[in-house]
């Protein structure tokens, strides 16, 4: 009952659990606190320079200045990359999780191969799709000369955003399927047997027996992938440093914070707080119709 | 037992987060100890390796001291490493930490509300050491320590040299096939393009997925087609000039032209790759600065090439000359607890004989006098380097939050097709104008 024992020791996970607590609230809540308050203020982020408390000035200044209309842009493009990230993401990875479900040889093989990337990490992935879309003798471009076109992937404006969603995707589908496998595998087999003899088999038992008894994991990877999807900074950051049309909200919190040789902490803090209400209301909402999914079953 | 792993760790976890709040570098200041001399520095071959090399012979001069030197990709990764470890203020993150260019972008009476460069706020901010009474800034030609390492009557860098960035590289053995002499003008340029192209030569390479590399080619346009620069920037404040305006126009239609003529995917290629696409003769010229010539060099040491001024006019005058800027300027940090050896590091570093080395191994033309360059490069392009002027983005000043066709370098060819998605230069100069206007400040 007491793994720590009785008397004093009772309260040894409480003091164990606030050392992580300590660490969180010094490392993670502190600063987050700091930024809602830097976001009222015109701080540079440089020492020694004053700071004024300036009210809303931050905020009116992203909805009202020159590049309003490119950061209003931004958060367009940031659900229009969520949205194709966590339907394509989503489809493909149960399709993958069905599959590989299906109990075929060497699934282990293709468990780790489509989780691959997922541990290669977001520089490392970049750089392949970098090397495979080169301009110059990549294979990608070899391929499309083959057919009589060309194409300057990652610096096109028309397509690089797209290549840069079609590498999110490649690279954390193997992350959903895995979830979705959780899922499946916990399913007992003789609901499918009971469906059999009701005459549901192929697509029907899907829908009626499969579909219905992963809401749990299905909630979890709509969840993650949206969240995910919308804080997504890394990989643009790899393949196109937010040229060409693909800066995303979240990109821009690190653009005005850091980029082009001035510092403006002050907007940077009211460009992450904007983020922060938009992330939170998306996923609040899809939380709403996720959960009432799940009841209903 | 239990008692004793729980002490562990609570003592751990303190020394984590002291650790992390705790000035560092204590052990650099006692006396038995090696000092650790911190430097910053951009990635660029040549140069990184001169001071590598320098690095050791002061080390052997001064035992007691061990450089460590830091290189990062020259793009926003080195602006923003240099920005942390300067807002880092004295816990030794850094002690030398070199800037781009020189001390340019400070607002001028006539750009009200222009935001502070970087550097201007870490002068103020009082991270900047003051060099005024070194006595190795009198090595360097008084003009040059006036233009580019002085704020406010103090000196607060090292300038290394200039470098030109308004020209094109070309490759003299394709030039000799074709019996191409270099163009002095306009026409005779669009004409080298129209013989190259006929040949089956590509003529033209520029760095576009990094996109400021097409800026060059942009800014050699400006500086030949525009009879004053600075004139035309302090009108777009006024409101005396604009961006629609014939010359700027003439600019873009330019631009637009050199890149219909550049190498097909140059939207692909990084800026990485320009000197070897040019060393292996896949192009006949690349839009690129003097300082890349060594690389080149390197890449293909058999290659015989020079570089031009970009003839943005048909009047041969106009287009003599290369503008270029101050390149990288050493800031030794105030509060950094290695003041007095990064002063040294400095000082021994303007030491004539190093400095010439320098010179000669960056490829930048010498801000001390009677400096002997070795290079044939750069001894060959002096003609043009006479008047030297400073480029566009050197005289620039921009507006705050000022919208993306005007954003920080000013002109933007590649939303201009065929790079991207703008079909005419006015349609470009328009969306910059309205940009420029709506950030104008109320």
């Amino acid at each position: 009952m007491y793994p720590f024992g009785k008397g004093a020791a009772r309260i040894m996970p409480y003091l164990l659990l606030s050392i992580p607590v300590l660490l969180y609230l010094l490392l993670g809540f502190g600063p987050s606190m700091v930024t809602v308050l830097f976001s009222f203020t015109d701080a540079t982020g440089v020492p020694g320079q004053t700071w004024n408390f300036i009210g809303f000035e931050n905020y009116t200044t992203f909805f009202t200045s020159s590049d309003s209309g490119d950061r209003i842009a931004s958060i367009g493009r940031s659900l229009y990359f969520a949205v194709a990230v966590v339907v394509i993401q989503n489809a493909v990875g149960l399709f993958m999780a069905i599959l590989i479900n299906k109990k075929l040889k060497g699934d282990v093989l293709y468990r780790s191969v489509f989780f691959l990337p997922v541990v290669l990490g977001v520089t490392v992935s970049g750089l392949i799709w970098q090397l495979l879309a080169n301009p110059l003798g990549g294979p990608a471009q070899a391929l499309l000369n083959f057919f009589g076109t060309s194409s300057n992937f990652f610096g096109d404006y028309d397509i690089a955003f797209e290549l840069i969603i079609f590498v999110q995707i490649w690279m954390y589908m193997g992350y959903s399927m895995t979830i979705f496998l959780a899922g499946l595998q916990s399913i007992p087999s003789d609901l499918y047997e009971a469906g059999y003899m009701d005459g549901a088999s192929g697509w029907k038992a899907f829908k009626n027996i499969t579909f219905p008894m992963i809401a749990p994991s299905f909630t979890v990877n709509m969840l993650l992938s949206i969240i995910g999807a919308l804080q997504t900074f890394d990989i643009i950051y790899v393949l196109t440093g937010g040229k060409f049309n693909t800066t995303t909200l979240a990109f821009d919190v690190y653009a005005t914070a850091f980029g082009s040789g001035t510092s403006d902490y002050g907007l940077a803090s009211a460009v992450a707080m904007i983020q922060f209400v938009f992330v939170f209301t998306v996923s609040m909402i899809a939380l709403y119709y996720l959960r009432r999914r799940e009841v209903e079953m | 037992m239990l008692k004793k792993c729980f002490s562990l760790l609570v003592v751990t976890a303190l020394i984590v987060v002291l650790a992390a709040c705790g000035k560092g570098n204590e052990a650099g200041q006692n006396g038995n100890k090696k000092v650790t001399l911190k430097i910053i520095h951009w990635q660029q071959e040549n140069i990184n390796n001169y001071i590598k090399g320098f690095n050791k012979k002061f080390e052997e001069k001064y035992p007691d001291v061990q450089v460590e030197y830091t290189t990062v990709p020259a793009d926003s990764t080195y602006d923003q490493l240099m920005q942390t470890r300067m807002n880092a203020g004295s816990t030794g993150d850094a002690d030398i930490i070199p800037l781009k260019f020189s001390f340019v972008g400070a607002p001028q009476e006539w750009s009200k509300g222009a935001a502070d460069p970087m550097w201007k706020q870490w002068i103020e901010g009082g991270l900047i050491a003051d060099l005024s009474d070194q006595a190795f800034i009198k090595n360097y030609n008084p003009t040059d320590v006036k233009n580019a390492m002085t704020y406010n009557d103090k000196v607060y860098g090292v300038n290394m040299g200039k470098v030109a960035l308004t020209g094109l590289f070309y490759n003299k053995e394709i030039f000799e096939k074709y019996n191409l002499a270099v163009p002095t003008t306009w026409d005779e340029l669009v004409n080298v393009m129209k013989v190259l192209k006929d040949n089956g030569v590509e003529p033209i390479g520029f760095g576009g997925k990094d996109v400021w590399p097409i800026n060059l080619a942009v800014q050699g346009l400006q500086a030949s087609i525009h009879d004053d620069q600075l004139e035309y920037i302090k009108g777009l404040w006024t409101g005396k000039t604009k961006l629609t305006d014939p010359v700027q126009l003439e600019v873009l239609e330019k631009t637009q032209i050199l890149m219909n003529n550049a190498i097909g995917g140059f939207m692909g290629i990084d800026y990485g790759t320009l000197p070897s696409l040019f060393a292996s003769g896949r192009v006949a010229m690349i839009a690129d600065g003097t300082w890349d010539a060594t690389t080149i060099q390197t890449a293909n040491p058999e290659l015989k090439f020079g570089y031009f001024p970009i003839p943005g006019s048909n009047d041969p005058a106009k287009n003599k000359n290369l503008a270029g800027k101050y390149d990288m300027t050493w800031m030794v940090l105030e509060k950094s607890p290695n003041k007095e050896y990064a002063i040294k590091w400095l000082e021994m570093l303007s030491e004539k004989q190093n400095y010439t080395d320098f010179v000669n191994a960056a490829g930048f033309l010498p801000t001390q006098s009677d400096v002997k360059i070795s290079s044939d490069f750069v001894n060959e392009i002096q003609p043009s380097l006479e008047n030297f002027k400073l480029s566009w983005d050197q005289l620039f000043i921009n507006r705050k939050n000022v919208g993306q066709y005007i954003k920080e370098a000013s002109v933007h060819a590649e939303f201009l097709a065929p790079a991207g998605p703008l079909k005419t230069p006015l349609e470009l100069a328009q969306k910059s104008q309205a940009d420029w206007d709506a950030a104008a400040p109320k």
